[in-house]
C-alpha cells in the first residue's frame, strides 16, 4: 500500500492560508468526486476542520497514486488557487510517516489544544464523507478504522482527554459536576455580561442549564445576553433576591471594589439555610468578598483557583505526552507488520502455486514416461518432488519472514524474478 | 452440586479484594480495560458469594427448617446486599470510586460473618416464625442501609472538604448533591427498616409471650435489644428533625448523622456477637438477667396462685426453664 499526505495545520500555516483551504462538507464531497475522476486507480479522504485541512490518497501501488506535487496542484485548483501560492505552507509526509501522522491527528496529539475530543469525530466525518462519494475506499477504511482504535486506546489508557484546559470549561465541566448532579433544575444567576460570561454560559447551556437569571449594572447588554441564552433578566436591584434563590453564581462584572461584601452577604446566608451554592467569581478584581467561602454550604472559586487547576490540567496533559506518543508509536509498528504480513501472505501463496504447477507438470511429464512403475516407486517420485521445491522455497521464504523492514524490498524483487504479477 | 460444596467465602471476600485493590490503583496510575476487570472481578465474586449463600442456605432450610441459619448467613447476606450494590454503583458511576469506601465495608461484613460462624444456629423454635422472618430480614435491610448511609456520608465529608480546600483530589466521588440525597434517603430508609424490625420484635415476644402460660416481659436490660432501641430512636429524632427543619437535611449535618448511626450499628453488633442474641447461646450475664425477671415474675404468680388456692406446682415447673444458659 502507498500513502501520502499533504496538508496544512496551525503549526505550519497562517490563518489566512488555512481560510483559503478550508472546506465545507459539499465542497469535500465535490472535491472527492473530482479527485475519483482525475485519478481512478486512487482512494481519498480529505479533513478540513478550523485548524487543519489535511488531504490523505492511497492506492495498492505507486502507480497508482498521485505524487504529492500532484496532489498540490489538485488540492490548489480546487480552491482556484496557484500552487505557488500554498505549496511553501503545506506539510507533506508518505506510507509510514503519513500513517503516524494520521493516528497523531485522531489521537488529538497533533490538535493546538492537546487532548480535545471534538477531532476523533472530525477524522471519522471525514472518512464517512469518504465512504459516502461512493467510491471503494478499502486500503482508506483500513487505515481510519486503525487510526480510530488508536485514538480509543490512547483515550483510554491516558489521562490526556480527562483534563479540561480552559477556566469556563473546568468550572463547568469540572467544579460544577462535583457539586450539582444536574443543571436543568438550578437557578443559575450570572452577573455581568461580557465575554467571560458569554462563554461560560455557553457550557451551561450544553450542560442543560435552563433557569438562567442575568443581571448587570447596564440593561442592554444583559438584555442581550439573556435574549441568547434564553435567559431572564432581573434588575441590580433585586440582586441580594437572586443571590437567595440561586445554585450557580458566575460572576464577571468590572467593578473595581466587591459587589458582594460577607456583611451584605450575611442575611443571604441566614435566608438560604445551608443550601449548596457554587460561587464562579471570574472577575477582576474579585466581585465577592473571600470570606464569603467561610460559610459551611458556600463553596466560592475565584479566577485564581481555576486558573491553578487549567495549569495544572495542562501539566498533566503534557505528562501523559510520552505515553500517548508510545502508544502511536506501537500502533504505527503494528499497523505496518500486520501490512507486510498481508501482503508477504499472498505473494508466498503465489510463488507456492507457482513452484507446485512447475512440480505437477514435470511429473505428470515424467511418470508418462516411467511406465510399470509400483504405487510405493510412484508415491517416492512424488514426494522426492516435493521435497525439492520446499528445500528450494525455504531460504527465500525464510529471508521475507527473518526481516520484515528489509523485506518489502526482497518482496518486490521475489515478484519480478518469479514474475508473479499482483 | 460437589461445585458449590467447593466454594469458601475465600473465593468470594478474595475477588472482592482484588476489586478493592484495583479501585486504590486508580489514585496511582492508569490503565486501560481497568473498568471491565474489575467489573468482571466484582460479578465474579458476587456469583460465587451468591451460590455459596444458595448452597448453604439450602443445607439450613434442610435441617432446621429456617433461612439464613446463624449471624454467619445473616452477616454474608448483608454482605451480599452491599456487594450488589457495589455493582449496581459501578455500572451507574463508572468514574467515581465508590468502591473504595463500600468494598472495606463489605469486606468487614463478612469478616464479622466469619466470627460467627462458630456460635450456634438461631434458635429454631423462633426462626420458623413469620414475625421472626419479618423481624430478621428488616434488621438485615437496616444494617445494610445504614452502612450505605454510612459509606454516602464519608464520600460527602471528604468530598466536601476537597471543594472547600480548592483540591481537585487524586481520586473522583460523586457529586455532593449525589451523595447527600442518598444519604438522607439512606437515613430515612434505615428508621423505617429499623422501626419495622423493632415492632416485629416486640410482636415477636408477645407471640413468643402468648404460648406460655407465665407471660415474660420484654426483656429492656437485654444489650441487644436497648442498643437496637437506641438506634431506632437516634434514627427516627434525625428523620423527623429533618423533615420539619430543611438545614438538618442538608449539607454536612446528614453526613454526621449517617455516620453516627453506623457507629451505633457496630456497637450493636458487637454486642450481638457477645451475647449470641436469637441463639441459643447466649451470654451467661443476659441468661442470668433474663432468668431473673422471669424468676420474680414466676414468684409472683406463685403467690398469686397460693392464694388464689392453685396448685401451685405448675409455677415450680415453670421456673425451671430459667436456669441460666437456658432460652428466654
Amino acid at each position: 500500500m502507498n500513502l501520502q499526505v499533504i496538508g496544512c495545520s496551525h503549526h505550519h500555516s497562517s490563518v489566512s492560508v488555512r481560510e483559503k483551504l478550508a472546506f465545507t462538507e459539499d465542497q469535500v464531497k465535490t472535491f472527492l468526486t473530482k479527485f475519483h475522476q482525475s485519478f481512478p486507480k486512487s482512494e481519498a479522504v480529505l479533513l478540513s476542520t478550523c485548524n487543519r485541512t489535511e488531504f490523505y490518497a492511497a492506492g495498492s501501488n505507486a502507480q497508482g497514486v498521485p505524487s504529492s506535487e500532484q496532489m498540490v496542484e489538485f488540492l490548489a485548483d480546487q480552491r482556484g488557487l496557484k500552487t505557488g501560492e500554498i505549496a511553501n505552507n503545506l506539510f507533506a509526509h508518505q506510507d509510514q510517516a503519513a500513517i503516524a501522522h494520521l493516528f497523531n491527528v485522531a489521537a488529538s496529539l497533533d490538535s493546538m489544544v492537546v487532548g480535545e475530543a471534538q477531532i476523533l469525530s472530525q477524522v471519522k466525518q471525514a472518512y464517512q464523507l469518504a465512504v459516502d462519494t461512493g467510491h471503494k475506499i478499502p486500503l482508506t477504511h483500513h487505515v481510519f478504522q486503525t487510526a480510530m482504535k488508536v485514538a480509543k486506546r490512547v483515550a483510554n489508557e491516558t489521562d490526556i482527554h480527562t483534563t479540561r484546559v480552559s477556566v469556563p470549561s473546568v468550572a463547568i465541566n469540572v467544579l460544577t459536576k462535583q457539586i450539582f448532579e444536574r443543571l436543568d433544575d438550578k437557578r443559575i444567576l450570572i452577573i455581568g455580561a461580557g465575554k467571560m460570561a458569554e462563554e461560560t454560559l455557553t457550557y451551561i447551556v450544553a450542560n442543560n442549564g435552563k433557569d438562567i437569571v442575568v443581571t448587570n449594572r447596564t440593561r442592554s447588554r444583559a438584555d442581550d445576553l439573556a435574549q441568547k441564552f434564553k435567559g431572564q433578566i432581573t434588575d441590580w436591584e433585586h440582586l441580594e433576591q437572586q443571590l437567595i434563590d440561586a445554585d450557580l453564581i458566575v460572576s464577571t462584572t468590572g467593578a473595581t471594589q466587591p459587589i458582594v461584601t460577607r456583611q451584605q452577604f450575611k442575611n443571604v446566608a441566614e435566608k438560604r439555610r445551608e443550601k449548596a451554592l457554587l460561587i464562579l467569581d471570574l472577575a477582576i478584581p474579585r466581585d465577592f468578598d473571600s470570606k464569603i467561602g467561610d460559610y459551611e454550604s458556600i463553596y466560592l472559586y475565584t479566577l485564581d483557583d481555576l486558573q491553578k487547576e487549567c495549569e495544572k490540567n495542562r501539566q498533566s496533559r503534557q505528562s501523559q505526552w510520552p505515553k500517548a506518543q508510545k502508544i502511536v508509536q506501537q500502533e504505527t509498528t503494528n499497523f505496518f507488520q500486520d501490512l507486510h504480513r498481508r501482503n508477504s501472505g499472498s505473494t508466498i501463496a503465489l510463488l507456492k502455486k507457482q513452484a507446485n504447477e512447475v512440480k505437477d507438470a514435470e511429473l505428470e511429464r515424467l511418470l508418462k514416461r516411467l511406465d510399470r512403475l509400483t504405487p510405493e516407486q510412484e508415491s517416492e517420485i512424488e514426494q522426492s518432488f516435493h521435497r525439492l521445491v520446499n528445500k528450494l522455497l525455504h531460504p527465500p521464504l525464510k529471508s521475507i519472514n527473518a526481516d520484515q523492514n528489509e523485506s518489502v524490498g526482497l518482496l518486490d524483487a521475489m515478484k519480478r524474478l518469479f514474475q508473479l504479477g499482483d | 452440586m460437589e461445585l458449590l460444596q467447593k466454594i469458601s467465602v475465600t473465593c468470594f471476600a478474595a475477588s472482592y479484594l482484588v476489586v478493592l485493590g484495583i479501585e486504590l490503583s486508580r489514585v496511582f496510575f492508569q490503565i486501560g480495560q481497568r473498568r471491565y476487570i474489575r467489573f468482571g472481578f466484582a460479578a465474579a465474586g458476587l456469583f460465587a458469594h451468591t451460590a455459596f449463600l444458595g448452597y448453604h442456605t439450602q443445607l439450613s432450610f434442610d435441617s432446621q427448617g429456617i433461612w439464613l441459619g446463624s449471624w454467619f448467613g445473616w452477616c454474608l447476606s448483608g454482605a451480599w446486599v452491599l456487594a450488589a450494590v457495589y455493582l449496581w454503583l459501578s455500572i451507574r458511576t463508572p468514574h467515581s470510586m465508590i468502591g473504595m469506601f463500600l468494598l472495606p465495608v463489605t469486606l468487614l461484613l463478612i469478616w464479622f460473618g466469619q466470627r460467627f460462624s462458630d456460635t450456634l444456629p438461631f434458635s429454631p423454635g423462633r426462626a420458623k416464625t413469620v414475625w421472626n422472618m419479618i423481624h430478621g430480614s428488616a434488621l438485615l435491610l437496616g444494617t445494610v442501609v445504614v452502612a450505605l448511609g454510612f459509606v454516602f456520608g464519608i464520600m460527602y465529608l471528604i468530598q466536601s472538604r476537597r471543594l472547600k480546600q480548592k483540591r481537585s483530589g487524586s481520586f473522583p466521588l460523586p457529586s455532593l448533591e449525589w451523595l447527600n440525597l442518598w444519604a438522607e434517603r439512606s437515613l430515612v430508609g434505615s428508621t423505617v427498616l429499623f422501626c419495622g424490625g423493632f415492632a416485629s420484635g416486640i410482636a415477636l415476644k408477645m407471640v413468643q409471650q402468648s404460648n406460655h402460660s407465665t407471660p415474660a416481659p420484654i426483656p429492656w436490660s437485654d444489650p441487644v435489644i436497648w442498643t437496637s432501641a437506641v438506634l431506632f430512636l437516634w434514627l427516627l429524632t434525625a428523620s423527623i428533625f429533618g423533615t420539619f427543619y430543611k438545614p438538618a437535611r442538608r449539607g454536612r449535618k446528614v453526613a454526621y448523622v449517617v455516620t453516627i448511626s453506623f457507629l451505633f450499628l457496630l456497637l450493636e453488633l458487637v454486642i450481638v456477637w457477645q451475647v449470641g442474641h436469637a441463639t441459643d447461646q447466649q451470654s451467661p450475664r443476659t441468661a442470668a438477667a433474663n432468668c431473673q425477671i422471669v424468676q420474680r415474675r414466676s414468684n409472683l404468680q406463685l403467690r398469686v396462685q397460693k392464694r388464689f388456692s392453685i396448685n401451685a406446682l405448675a409455677g415450680c415447673q415453670r421456673s425451671a426453664h430459667c436456669e441460666p444458659g437456658g432460652r428466654s
